[in-house]
């Protein structure tokens, strides 16, 4: 029983090592034969076959898994298809479902914005503050390099997302026991922590508003005053604080931004520096005009990749909403939100529709990037 | 008359230099222990989460649901590991994510790699058009094409299988890779091949004997990047496997915790979770320098 969806599956890996093969050949020598008639040489043609065949197993693919779903997705978030029922055509319905009535969908897009807008910058800063102390030509650079590069490797895998639900548990986790202990010790700490809750369930509060028309809870807290002594985030417990948390995952796994940053610090040439240090600049200054300038190629590949990623975001608000089902739409994200409402019901016409909402969303802001990049991107300085 | 401007003697001098010298050296020292304070704490804050899984998983449940915080269980012990090994879906689970692994790591890296030396080593018409097409391709999002390939599988019967997680990744899954291993084989000098093709070697036997071998780092690059994807993947195995006995790693350890109860058994899901982190962990050490090498790659030529 065990070994028969193993067995099942590696029959089917076989057949498709066939097919790939036999359907390369039929691409190569079609291709070869078109240029043939075109009048190409026998080296020219031989080429044809082999580029051909090479590439087909990608062309195929495409066709298959990319283009036929695309073409069938399209046509499917006009229709109201819930399987194993055909799909009926309905128009635009489902997109104005979507954008005017579905509260949980508007939800995810306020906090997928949040977390773009918040969780970016931050990311993108502590990159830049790890990769700047990494090159200072410190002893043991590889070390600290790994350490910080381990998280972005584990940081999507649910077994270690579970060892931060236990670690943000809002009563017995980590965070908050040491929150708690170095608060009683020092009274600058407990501020700061009181500090921090105060702003962030101000503005968590404000997008909550923003999710439902409805300013309550910004009104309640901001009555409520500041946070009295033996205040600790909630982190997974309330709506105000699971982008907080969410967050914090996201700067935690910032090594990939590191590393790029890490490369193109390694780039810019040493004379620029001596020839500013000669003219009398401060540090401050080498870094403002030199620095941060010749960086804004690696700021601006960060920025679209890192965007790109959060926009499509699923594992960390996954697993960390698991443990609290009434904190959901403070957390959902647009990919959360299209997997729940998707694959419960089948309902593939409203699923496909929410898919091509990210899509168009994902497009418009990359492109947006790639147009303001004349402003401020610099390849070389002035 | 030109006032003559105060000179400092020789012996001045020196006394001014050392001293400038030592108080250089000095905030050196400061600058530097700073430096190193903040790494230190840097990647102590960066490896906690990992720390704190291992010792959780030897304490006991009271120790690890303790309202005061337990450092270093009293008594380190392994009945969670014991507990977890003896949990037939957790094996079965643990089996199903190495089979999956392998054999997508496997389907995929050969398809890639036959692909990206279309793209890099023969020239043909129509290389352009379908490199491009690949490239554009990396603006739509996986999870866009999750739903109508959803509908595609159910109609082949393939939901409930390992089928949908690993047969797609044979037609060269992953335009990035592809790109990444492109660039790679386009920095291998011509004549190899140009000298090969001469002495009448097909493109199918260059493939094999010249530029694979030579691809090797960006080979190791490209299977540690797919091991990661694969190992850690939770959206696609949640949506196609829908039966436990199927479930992979990330969706089994994922369902150990219990949203109904209050107190979760910390220890065994933390054993498991270190059981599941482990070939992660080994595998970035062997591949680290791959890994790093690849991620700059793709990014300043990307």
């Amino acid at each position: 029983m065990m070994w028969s969806s193993y067995l099942y599956t590696l029959a089917w890996a076989a057949i498709t090592v066939g097919f790939i093969v036999v359907s390369s050949a039929a691409v190569g020598l079609v291709a070869r034969l078109v240029a043939r008639m075109r009048g190409a040489t026998l080296r020219q043609q031989h080429d044809t076959f082999a580029g051909y065949a090479f590439a087909s197993p990608w062309i195929v693919g495409f066709l298959i898994f990319v283009l036929l779903p695309v073409l069938a997705s399209v046509y499917w978030s006009f229709t109201s298809y819930r399987l194993p029922n055909p799909p009926q055509w309905v128009g635009l319905q489902n997109y104005v479902r979507l954008l005017t009535e579905d509260r949980d969908f508007r939800a995810a897009l306020v906090n997928t914005f949040y977390l773009v807008v918040f969780g970016l910058p931050a990311q993108m800063v502590v990159a830049l503050m790890l990769a700047l102390l990494l090159n200072q030509h410190t002893r043991g650079e590889g070390f600290f390099r790994m350490a910080f590069y381990l998280p972005v490797i584990l940081g999507l895998n649910s077994a270690v997302l579970l060892a931060w639900v236990l670690m943000f548990n809002a009563n017995t986790g980590f965070v908050n026991v040491s929150l708690r202990a170095l608060g009683a010790k020092v009274p600058l700490v407990n501020w700061l922590v009181r500090a921090f809750i105060y702003v962030v369930e101000l503005t968590n509060a404000f997008f909550i508003g923003l999710q439902n028309g409805n300013y309550t809870l910004l009104q309640k807290i901001l009555a409520a005053g500041f946070p009295p002594p033996h205040r600790v985030p909630l982190w997974l417990q309330s709506p105000l604080w699971i982008k907080p948390s969410i967050i914090l995952l996201l700067v935690w796994s910032c090594g990939s931004m590191m590393l790029i940053y890490l490369a193109a610090l390694n780039g810019i040439p040493r004379e620029f520096y001596e020839a500013a240090a000669v003219d009398g600049a401060t540090k401050w200054q080498r870094f403002r005009h030199i620095t941060l300038p010749l960086l804004s190629p690696a700021t601006f590949y960060n920025l679209v990749v890192g965007m790109i990623a959060i926009l499509q975001l699923f594992e960390q608000p996954y697993v960390l909403l698991r443990d609290s089902p009434t904190v959901a739409r403070g957390g959902y994200t647009v990919v959360l939100y299209l997997w729940r409402a998707t694959f419960r019901f089948n309902e593939v016409g409203y699923g496909a529709a929410i898919s091509w909402i990210l899509t168009v969303i994902i497009l418009i802001m990359t492109l947006a990037q790639f147009k303001l990049q004349d402003r401020w991107v610099q390849y070389e300085l002035r | 008359m030109v006032e003559k401007a105060y000179e400092p003697s020789e012996a001045e001098l020196v006394l001014l230099q050392s001293r400038r010298q030592r108080s250089l050296k000095w905030q050196e020292v400061v600058g530097r222990t700073g430096l190193y304070t903040i790494l230190v704490a840097g990647s102590v804050v960066m490896l906690f989460p990992l720390a704190w899984m291992v010792l959780t998983s030897m304490k006991t449940y009271e120790e690890a649901n303790a309202p005061q915080l337990v450092w270093i269980p009293e008594n380190p012990q392994l009945t969670a590991y014991i507990k977890i090994l003896n949990d037939m879906d957790f094996l079965r689970a643990y089996a199903n994510s190495i089979f999956v692994t392998l054999l997508a790591v496997g389907g995929t890296l050969i398809s890639v790699a036959i692909v990206a030396y279309a793209f890099s080593r023969i020239e043909w018409p129509g290389r352009n058009f379908v490199f491009f097409l690949m490239l554009s391709t990396m603006m739509i999002p996986f999870q866009a094409l999750i739903v109508p390939q959803y509908v595609f599988f159910n109609k082949v019967g393939w939901i409930g299988t390992f089928n949908p997680i690993t047969i797609p990744g044979f037609f060269a899954g992953g335009a990035a890779m592809v790109f990444l291993l492109r660039q790679f084989m386009l920095q291998i000098p011509k004549e190899l091949s140009e000298a090969a093709l001469i002495d009448g070697a097909s493109h199918l036997q260059i493939w094999w004997y010249i530029i694979l071998p030579l691809s090797r780092p960006a080979l190791a690059t490209v299977s540690t990047f797919l091991f990661v994807a694969h190992w850690n993947a939770l959206l696609a195995p949640l949506v196609y496997l829908q039966t436990k006995s199927l479930y992979t790693l990330p969706v089994y350890v994922a369902s150990l915790v219990n949203p109904q109860q209050t107190v979760q058994p910390w220890p065994t899901i933390m054993a498991a979770s270190v059981l599941t982190t482990a070939p992660l962990i080994i595998a970035f050490l062997f591949a680290q320098r791959y890994l790093i090498g690849g991620i700059v790659l793709s990014g300043t030529k990307g």
